[in-house]
Parts: structure tokens; C-alpha cells; sequence
């Protein structure tokens, strides 16, 4: 342990920082809260959608009119029915609301049916007839850049991105079938002529399916001038936006309701169902249709990318980080989706957590046909770090250092910057890998009994790029509060810490505050609920909101008792003045506005200033970052790896609610886990293998380690209220690599694929002492 | 849930079926090929009953059928003819005081997005009626049944067993008066 006095939650924060349970507790608990896929209106219609069987394939007619005849069939939309609308995508607009020239993946949508019931609409999905010319297909992102592959966009969709800052640059179709590429460079070429060692490794990084147990849903009603949507969607706004470009309407005429999200881990983030579902309303005369996908259309819909990194890494003999070089290849599927985002920050976080003088990364994103990949918890920050980390371990191998040392010689020091232009780190690294690597005993470990342990540091920058947030606080004449924003509840407890924020600055009982409804026509506006900026950036504009309604209630109380303003403060809706005495506010209030009552409000904003030298055009706001630490033993027979210890770490700055930053790092840690042993999307030529929930593993409480845990840091130096930072996505990031280097400490096998399979590991094993058997024969 | 509203005019085989649901009878109609899943939520208007994979994987669903967990989706309505059905409305007594289960998942955080919560909470009413003490091997065992996307189990873990202690206090209490 390093001699830092971690700052903990001080004892003058009555509400903030304490455990109690979350607001949305007892609507969990008793089945009472709302999701998408509960709303019902009246005179519903169900909504099911044809997917293509091919990978690739021209479609040369669309016959739908005998499902069109079906009774109860009231809407079915081919490329026919969306003449005039647009695609969608994230900078890059390549996805159509249903195929029109062709397919481009096993479960691409060539069509959708509005009816009475989902059996009906079932049935004339059977009646549609599509004739398609199959054209040969792509899969892996290395052989669709091969120019001898087929274009899967002839021509190339509309794109526009951002200028960047210093350093960094970005651009469209840079390459075949790439649809955005990302590039970021720093120091002098230069460097590389210092280095004492030059180590060149190549990485692969699997894809996972989001599985949030709520699928993708929404109910629209819509005519040809309004629409109204009901939907699980993490960015209301953006969502607003996108829609309005797709059907070519105002704005102000689309509205965006958000109920609780049954999880989202990324995937929630652009148009999923919404289109469609307005489409098919719009041609129901107005009717409500409601679309929700089933799990199986869930994994035809989105994942994550799976990668391909090449890191070449220079250093000095005593171990001195100096240049790296990166080359990442990620496999985005058949349409951008976020792909160019993640391009950016898989490009962007490719230093990792330490010092280099010189830095060159580039990220490609990369078209095949195969699902389309976008937002992922840990967002391109996963897939580098396993590249990152894995070197590292690689390099200390090599040169005979101690993993740990080598990385507490080179990580950078609080305060330091990570790149030019950019926020100085705001986490003691150091101080938190000593944390993880201590809570294990890493320096006490015993190799034998095919045992071994295994530290990494995972890091991101948080809150997001460009992400203004508005928030109101309205209180009513008695005391009671609305908070109202669009941070939207997906499981994070985002709604809890927001309205603790509220109480605490109005000094009244957390459960007088209540989080309004998320709609686009009433809630101010919001970027989107991601890139963990829900406490940090939302965080800002809620405190605004509740220190400027706080204001204006002293301000009129201060005139309307004759007292000094500065003098009085408000305590649980009463005014409290210097010497003790109270009056109580309801009837101050009446009194003052005429006896009818009064409702106070403010709003609030936030948002990271721009600056031309930070390479992502803003500064990030906090750094998001994941300590962790493993113990396996190896069954050097087969290859399975026991995992014995996990110890998770992420610095939530200042904890607003214990149980909310605990909930997320560990949840984030799971999933990593399950990335590093066995989940994984199986794809045999293209075709995907196991894209339901029968054949797709995901981690169950069996398999989480008899010691695993979780320690939540305070370091204080966040750029969020009360010093508070963003969590959720800094627990996924270390704990692969750390699991990885745990194998290759007990038995030798150094990994560098995803999953860590029993197979893998034990071809690990062989090759380890191929070559220790090599080593020994030359010595 | 995807499935809705399975009653089309083109389903001409319905059965009746009647069985108790959290302690009042019930009688309903529904087509011989209707889950129980479609019986909770879309005729007797429980939507604390959660559905996700329908393929009896992840347990969202779960229920209590005659005291056992069972997964709604995978049960046809016709299969509880004259069983005792909870669910997770159930649970709280009349007056909306949370039960030990649902009292102890919301002190202990044993839920994020909330969407596997009613199934845990039903499977974890199930396992401390046949072992109202189990330690944590029991509990790892019993829940693993069910899928938890967000929480990283710990929490549900600590939940259960901080369930069984309420319970046991509870009936202690009870005996004592
Ligand atoms: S919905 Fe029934 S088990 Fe998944
Ligand atoms: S709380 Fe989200 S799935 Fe369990």
C-alpha cells in the first residue's frame, strides 16, 4: 500500500453518500414498474417483421399483396412503402428502415406487418414472396478489405463527422468496405530510433450479444404529420432527432416517451424498433402499434464488435514506456450503427493508462455481412485494453520484470496529462493497482499447484464528447419536489443518485423528490443516457437547477419575513433564521401568492467547454477507470481455468449512493469475466451459431468466484458534484487482461485470443513449453 | 414479452382452466396452445411477471406453482388446473407492507434495471419454503437457475441471505406473541 489517505464520505453530507435503499425499489420489488413492453393502448396492433435467410443478396421483387389481403392485416411496409424516408446510422446514414436494393445480412429486414394479434401478423409474413439474386458475402474484417472482396455498399451512404482537435483526424470510406476510420497521433517519429527493444503483437478480441433481459420495444402511433413513441430507448433526444430526419418532420411534431429500460448496456442508443413501428402505424390510419422484438430478433439486431489489434510497443532496456503503434481492425457488420464512435475510442485509448513519448493509432471500422455492431459497455476502451494490458504482460515476460512493477513504472502520476490537450488524469493509478493487487496477495503468491495471479489497469475517458444536459427542479407549495430531466433509469440507479443530489441541496427528505416522466415535449433537453455521464454531467445541471430554486425561495422569503437573505437558510420546507427561529413555508407561501399557491422552478445546464487542442473537440470530464486483480488454477490436463479471485476496483471520486457504484462495478466486472472465459457469438462461415438464449452463455450466479469483491474508491478528485465521477464501464475494462496474465502466471500460456477457452488455454500450455523446452536447449 | 394477445379468431380449440392465483380463484378461457405466461399477464393482468427469452432460459418468468418455481413461458395454462399460483404481487400483505424477500432485495441492492426481479423474488420465496436457512452454496445453487444481467449476483446473493434472516425474525416474533 502506497501512504494516500483516501478522502471518505464526510460526515456533514446528511443524504449524499448514505445507503439507503433506491427510489425505484418498491416499484421493482412489488412488479409494479413500468417498461416499454408493458404499455398497452387502446385498439393495439402487433408488429412482426420478414428477416432475410442470406447474408448477401439482391433483392429483385417484393410480392406482399396476399398478405396485404389477410384479414386482420392492417400495414405491411416493403421498400415500397418508404419511398422518400431516410436511413439511419451514426455519422454514417446507411441503414434503411427495410432493405431496398439489398440484403445484407443473415436476419436483415426486408419486411414488416402491422395486425391485430402477433399470430395474425405471423401468418402474413408467411404470404410475402421475396425473389433474391444471393451475391457472395463477407464475414471477417481483414478479408473485406481485401479490394477483391465484394462492395457491400456500391455506393457509398451519406456520411458527416466532426472536425476534431489536435492530433486527431477522422473520415469516411477511407478504404474498401471500411465505413469510418479513426486516427489519432502525438510526438515525434523520432522516438522510435531511442527505443532499446521494439515488440510487435497481434490480438483478437471476440464479440458478445448486449442480452438485456427487456428486448428491444416500442409502441408508436403516428400519422403522416405526428408521431408519438413509447419506447426503450437510452437517448430520447437524439432519438427525436434521428426520427425527425428519417420522416422528414419537425421536431416539435415527435414525441419521445421513455419508461424504466430492463437494461441496456449500449445497445439502446439508436433507432431499433421505432421505425418500423411508425411506419406501420402511419399506415393504420393512426392506429397504436406496438413492435417487440423477441430475443432471438435481439441477436439478429446488434452486438458487440469483435476486433482484430496490432500494437507495436518501443521501450528502453530498463523498461521505459516510449512509443506505440496501433493498428485496429473493428468488425462493424453490415451497417455503421455506432461503429464510428467506437472506431474513435478503440483508436483514442489506445496509450491505456501510461506515459508514451510518442503515439500513433489508427482504428478502422470495417463492413461485413454479418450483424451490426455499435455501443457496448466499455465502448472500444474493452478492446484496446485487452490489447494494451495483454502487451504489457507480453513485454515484462520477454525482459524478466514483474508485471506489476513494470506497470507502477509507467503508469502515469495524478495530474498528469493523458494526452496533450486533453483532462489531466484524476485517479492515483498507482495508488489503485497496489489497492487490487494487495486485496489478492499478488505479492505473497505462491506459483506452484498451477496457480498464478494477475494485475491490469483499465481506462476511459468519461461523460462523453459534446454532451450538453438540462435539468429542472420544480417545488410545490408544500415542499414537494419534481425533478425532471432526461437521464433515463436503465438499472444504473442514475434516478436515486439524481433526486439524492435534489435533497440534499434543498436539505429535505429524499422522499419528498420524485423523478418526472421522461417525455421529449416536457423534459429539458439531454444527450442521451451514456459514456457514464449520468452523475457527473447530468449530475451539474441538477445541482444548477436545485441551488437556483433554492435561491429564489430564500429570496422571497427573505423579503416577505424582513430578514437578512444572507442570514436565513431552508431546512426540510421550513426558513430557518440566525438565531434559530423557524417558519414554516406553506402558508409564508399562500400568504404571498394570493392564497392560491405557487410552484417554484429553475433549470439548469452543463456542459464540457469545447477547445480546438483537445483532440475529441472537448476535453473529457472525468477519467473512468478499473483496477482489477485475479487468482486461477489450471487444470494443465484440460485447460479449464478455475477462477479463484476477483477483485474489482473503480473510483467513484465522492460515493453518492453506496449501493449504486458497488452494483455497477461489480455487474461491469461480470461481464468482463464472461468475456475472458466463455461467452462468445459463434459464427461458423458467417452464419451465426448460437443467436438464442438456449445456446448463448452468459454468466450465472454459479459462475462467479467464491472470493469476489469490489472496492469502491473515493479518491475525490472528480469533476462531478461533490467530486463525484461517472461508473458503470471501468469495472468491465481490466478484467480479461487480468485473468489473462493469472493463466500465464500459473502455467505459462500467454494468451492473446478471447475467449480464454479450455481448448485455448490448453494449446497455450503446449506451446509455453514448446518453447520453455527450446529455451532450455539452447541454453 | 413479444407474445401478446394470443386469442385470434383463428385458434378454435379453448380450454377452461381454473386454479388459485395469490390466494383468490380464478376461471379463464384460453386457447388449448396458451402459456402460463399468457394467462398471468394478458387475462389476469399481472405484469410483475416478466418475459424475456420465452424458452425457459433466463427465468424472468418464474412463478410459484404449488410452493415450486416454475417458468411461466414454458408451461401450458392448461398444465395448473387446480394449482395454487403466486406471484411476485402476491408477496406484499394487503396493506403494502413489503414481504422479507422484498424488503431485503431492496436494503441490500440485489436489483438494477429490475427487469429479473421478480422472477429472483419468487425463486428465492420457493427455495426458504424448503430451506428457510441455506447458506451460500444452497443460494448460488437455487439462483443460478435464473439469469441476472446487471448486478454481478454478489448483491442477490446477499439478498437472499439477508431474506432468510428477516423471515426467520418474522416468524420468531409470530411464535412469541
Ligand atoms: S422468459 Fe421464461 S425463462 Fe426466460
Ligand atoms: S437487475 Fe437487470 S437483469 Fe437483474
Amino acid at each position: 500500500m502506497t501512504g494516500i489517505v483516501i478522502p471518505f464520505t464526510p460526515h456533514d453530507s446528511p443524504i449524499v453518500g448514505r445507503d439507503r435503499p433506491r427510489l425505484d425499489s418498491t416499484a421493482k420489488v412489488t412488479g409494479r414498474a413500468l417498461y416499454t413492453v408493458d404499455i398497452q393502448k387502446p385498439g393495439m396492433l402487433h408488429a412482426k417483421v420478414l428477416r432475410s435467410p442470406h447474408a448477401h443478396a439482391r433483392i429483385l421483387s417484393v410480392d406482399a399483396s396476399a398478405a396485404r389481403s389477410l384479414a386482420g392485416v392492417t400495414a405491411v411496409v416493403t421498400r415500397e412503402e418508404i419511398h422518400g424516408l431516410h436511413s439511419y446510422g451514426t455519422y454514417v446514414k446507411d441503414q434503411p428502415i427495410v432493405a431496398t436494393d439489398a440484403v445484407r445480412y443473415v436476419g436483415d429486414v426486408v419486411a414488416a406487418v402491422a395486425a391485430v394479434d402477433e399470430r395474425t401478423a405471423f401468418a402474413a409474413l408467411d404470404l410475402i414472396r421475396v425473389e433474391y439474386e444471393p451475391m457472395p458475402a463477407v464475414f471477417d474484417s481483414r478479408a473485406a478489405m481485401d479490394p477483391s472482396a465484394p462492395a457491400i455498399f456500391p455506393e457509398q451512404p451519406f456520411a458527416a463527422y466532426p472536425e476534431y482537435g489536435d492530433g486527431a483526424s477522422g473520415a469516411a470510406h477511407t478504404a474498401h468496405n471500411v465505413s469510418y476510420e479513426f486516427r489519432y497521433e502525438t510526438g515525434s517519429e523520432s522516438v522510435w530510433a531511442d527505443c532499446d527493444h521494439i515488440f510487435e503483437d497481434t490480438f483478437t478480441f471476440s464479440r458478445m450479444n448486449h442480452m438485456h433481459l427487456e428486448p428491444f420495444a416500442t409502441v408508436a402511433e403516428a400519422t403522416a404529420n405526428e408521431i408519438e413513441v413509447w419506447t426503450s430507448t437510452q437517448s430520447p433526444f437524439p432519438m427525436r432527432k434521428e426520427l425527425a430526419r428519417v420522416f422528414g418532420l419537425p421536431e416539435n411534431d415527435i414525441r419521445v416517451n421513455v419508461p424504466l429500460l430492463g437494461g441496456g448496456f449500449g445497445a439502446k442508443n439508436g433507432p431499433k424498433t421505432e421505425a418500423i413501428a411508425i411506419r406501420l402505424s402511419q399506415l393504420s390510419a393512426g392506429r397504436p402499434v406496438r413492435y417487440c422484438m423477441s430475443t432471438e430478433e435481439v441477436f439478429l439486431t446488434l452486438s458487440q464488435h469483435d476486433a482484430i489489434l496490432t500494437v507495436k510497443s518501443g521501450l528502453k532496456a530498463d523498461g521505459e514506456f516510449m512509443a506505440r503503434q496501433s493498428r485496429v481492425l473493428l468488425n462493424g457488420g453490415a451497417y455503421a450503427d455506432a461503429s464510428p464512435l467506437v472506431a474513435e475510442k478503440a483508436g483514442y485509448r489506445m496509450p491505456g493508462a501510461y506515459r508514451w513519448k510518442r503515439i500513433d493509432s489508427v482504428c478502422q471500422a470495417v463492413i461485413t455481412n454479418t450483424v451490426p455492431a455499435g455501443a457496448y459497455r466499455g465502448f472500444g476502451a474493452t478492446q484496446a485494453t485487452w490489447a494494451s494490458e495483454r502487451q504489457v504482460d507480453l513485454i515484462a515476460e520477454r525482459l524478466g520484470f514483474d508485471p506489476l512493477e513494470l506497470r507502477l513504472k509507467n503508469a502515469k502520476d495524478l495530474g498528469e496529462e493523458f494526452v496533450p490537450g486533453e483532462t489531466p488524469i484524476d485517479s492515483d493509478l498507482k495508488h489503485g493497482l497496489n489497492l487490487v493487487a494487495d486485496a489478492i496477495g499478488y505479492r505473497d503468491r505462491r506459483r506452484s499447484g498451477n496457480r498464478g495471479m494477475g494485475v491490469a489497469i483499465g481506462i476511459k475517458d468519461g461523460g462523453g464528447v459534446n454532451k450538453p444536459a438540462q435539468a429542472r427542479v420544480k417545488v410545490t407549495t408544500n415542499g414537494d419536489v419534481f425533478l425532471n430531466c432526461g437521464l433515463v433509469e436503465m438499472g444504473q440507479g442514475g434516478h436515486s443518485a439524481l433526486c439524492q443530489i435534489v435533497a440534499e441541496t434543498l436539505a429535505c427528505d429524499p422522499g419528498r423528490v420524485k423523478y418526472a416522466a421522461i417525455d421529449t415535449d416536457n423534459t429539458p433537453f439531454d444527450q442521451g443516457t451514456n459514456a457514464a455521464s449520468g452523475i457527473a454531467v447530468m449530475g451539474h445541471a441538477v445541482l444548477q437547477a436545485a441551488e437556483r430554486v433554492k435561491c429564489s425561495v430564500l429570496d422571497m422569503a427573505a423579503e416577505h419575513l424582513i430578514l437578512d437573505r444572507q442570514s436565513i437558510r431552508l431546512d426540510n420546507w421550513h426558513i430557518v433564521d440566525a438565531e434559530g427561529t423557524t417558519y414554516e413555508l406553506p402558508p409564508l407561501i399562500m400568504d404571498r401568492f394570493g392564497g392560491t399557491g405557487f410552484e417554484f422552478t429553475a433549470d439548469g445546464y452543463f456542459k464540457v467547454r469545447s477547445s480546438s487542442s483537445a483532440p475529441l473537440e472537448a476535453p473529457c470530464m472525468f477519467w473512468e477507470i478499473g483496477w482489477a486483480a485475479a487468482e486461477v488454477e489450471v487444470d494443465p490436463e484440460t485447460g479449464r481455468v478455475e477462477l479463484l479471485q476477483l477483485v474489482v476496483s473503480g473510483d467513484a471520486g465522492k460515493v453518492l449512493n453506496k449501493l449504486g457504484c458497488r452494483g455497477q462495478d461489480e455487474g461491469a466486472a461480470v461481464f468482463g469475466l464472461a468475456q475472458a472465459l466463455f461467452e462468445e457469438l459463434r459464427y461458423k462461415d458467417g452464419e451465426l451459431l448460437n443467436g438464442e438464449a438456449l445456446l448463448y452463455r452468459v454468466p450465472l450466479a454459479e459462475d462467479i468466484p467464491q472470493r469476489f469483491s469490489s472496492i469502491t474508491q473515493e479518491q475525490g478528485h472528480g469533476a462531478g458534484p461533490f467530486g463525484s465521477k461517472g461508473m458503470g464501464e471501468g469495472g468491465m475494462l481490466p478484467i480479461a487482461p487480468a485473468i489473462a496474465q493469472a493463466i500465464a502466471d500459473a502455467t505459462g500460456a500467454q494468451l492473446t485470443s478471447l475467449p480464454m477457452t479450455p481448448e485455448r488455454v490448453y494449446n497455450g500450455i503446449l506451446h509455453a513449453r514448446a518453447r520453455q523446452g527450446k529455451a532450455d536447449s539452447n541454453a | 414479452m413479444s407474445l401478446e394477445s394470443p386469442e385470434s379468431g383463428q385458434e378454435t380449440f379453448t380450454h377452461n382452466v381454473e386454479f388459485e392465483l395469490n390466494g383468490s380463484p380464478e376461471r379463464h378461457c384460453v386457447p388449448t396452445s396458451a402459456t402460463v405466461l399468457d394467462l398471468l399477464r394478458n387475462s389476469c393482468g399481472k405484469q410483475g411477471v416478466r418475459a424475456s427469452c420465452e424458452r425457459s432460459v433466463c427465468g424472468a418468468c418464474t412463478v410459484l406453482v404449488d410452493d415450486l418455481p416454475v417458468a411461466a413461458c414454458s408451461t401450458f395454462a392448461f398444465d395448473i388446473e387446480g394449482a395454487r399460483v403466486e406471484t411476485v404481487e402476491g408477496l406484499a400483505a394487503q396493506d403494502g407492507t413489503l414481504s422479507a424477500q422484498q424488503q431485503a432485495f431492496s436494503e441490500c441492492g440485489g436489483f438494477q434495471c429490475g427487469f429479473c426481479t421478480s422472477g429472483m423474488l419468487m425463486l428465492t420465496t420457493g427455495l426458504l419454503r424448503q430451506n428457510p436457512q441455506p447458506n451460500r452454496e444452497e443460494i448460488r445453487d437455487w439462483i443460478s437457475s435464473n439469469t441476472c444481467r446487471c448486478t454481478g449476483y454478489e448483491m442477490i446473493l446477499e439478498s437472499v441471505e439477508r431474506a432468510a434472516e428477516l423471515a426467520g425474525a418474522k416468524q420468531q416474533d409470530q411464535a412469541s406473541e
